[in-house]
């Protein structure tokens, strides 16, 4: 039940997709919701590798994601774990599947074990940041 | 350490209880309001007695109240343990909806 699907087409064949989902210049341009800027991402895309990316908020503070790859299929599936925080060991984890469809690819993120919000105490204030930003976005758009 | 107490209000038991497709089935049925152990039984093809043990997982949840009077027991949903544990994941849906939508325009002004 902790777990949450979001699926969204894109249009560009899953090979694109793929590079532009993992490659750290392509990610810098566009990961996040709007009002999070990502200033930094690093990326080794391996199974065993790390990535960690850096989340700018609206508020000024930056929050790190990071995690683990444990599976690299290119160009089909990515499984990798993920934390919020760099303090805390990524006990999250998060799969994304990207299908051919007729225009374009499905990208599929499905992220599970997603922790009690008790636990994820201190990162809370960070988060609901980053979205009240969306939230002032979507309301200018 | 801490010894887990009965009745554990965080959301990993709520999250924990609803992991289950009977218990998920008797959280709908009692959002229509309270019923009896027996009225919740009914529409599932299992005893009384395992009935009571998803119950029994709802309660120490801390989703659903279970009043004894005589051989009745009655049952009420709590709605406050749910309610957190769908605000915080929809915190989490916000996030990847919004960042896959700048994904989207992202790959439509790189690959027009």
């Amino acid at each position: 039940m902790n777990e949450i699907e979001i699926t969204k087409v894109v249009p560009a064949a899953p090979d694109a997709v793929f590079r532009f989902w993992t490659e750290p210049e392509h990610v810098k341009q566009w990961w996040g919701p709007p009002g999070v800027t990502c200033t930094e991402a690093q990326v080794d895309l391996q199974v065993g590798g790390k990535y960690r990316i850096a989340n700018l908020l609206p508020d000024g503070g930056t929050i790190w994601i990071h995690g683990e790859f444990e599976l690299v299929e290119p160009p089909r599936k990515l499984k990798y774990t993920w934390a919020l925080g760099l303090d805390r060991l990524p006990a999250e984890t998060v799969t994304v599947t990207f299908t051919k469809v007729a225009f374009g690819t499905e990208v599929r993120v499905l992220h599970t074990k997603i922790p009690d919000p008790s636990m994820a105490e201190g990162h809370r204030d960070g988060w609901v940041g980053c979205l009240e930003g969306l939230a002032e976005f979507a309301a200018r758009e | 350490m801490t010894s887990s107490a009965p009745a554990d209000h965080s959301l990993d038991a709520v999250f924990h209880a609803l992991a289950d497709p009977t218990r998920r089935a008797l959280v709908k049925r009692l959002a229509e309001g309270p019923a009896m152990v027996t009225e919740l039984a009914e529409p599932f093809e299992m005893t009384l007695a395992a009935v009571s043990k998803h119950l029994r997982v709802l309660e120490s949840a801390n989703l659903v109240q279970r009043e004894v009077n005589g051989r009745i027991h009655r049952c009420t949903l709590i709605g406050g343990p749910m309610r957190e544990a769908d605000r915080w994941l929809q915190d989490y849906s916000a996030f990847w909806a919004g960042t896959l939508d700048r994904f989207s325009d992202y790959v439509k002004k790189e690959q027009p």
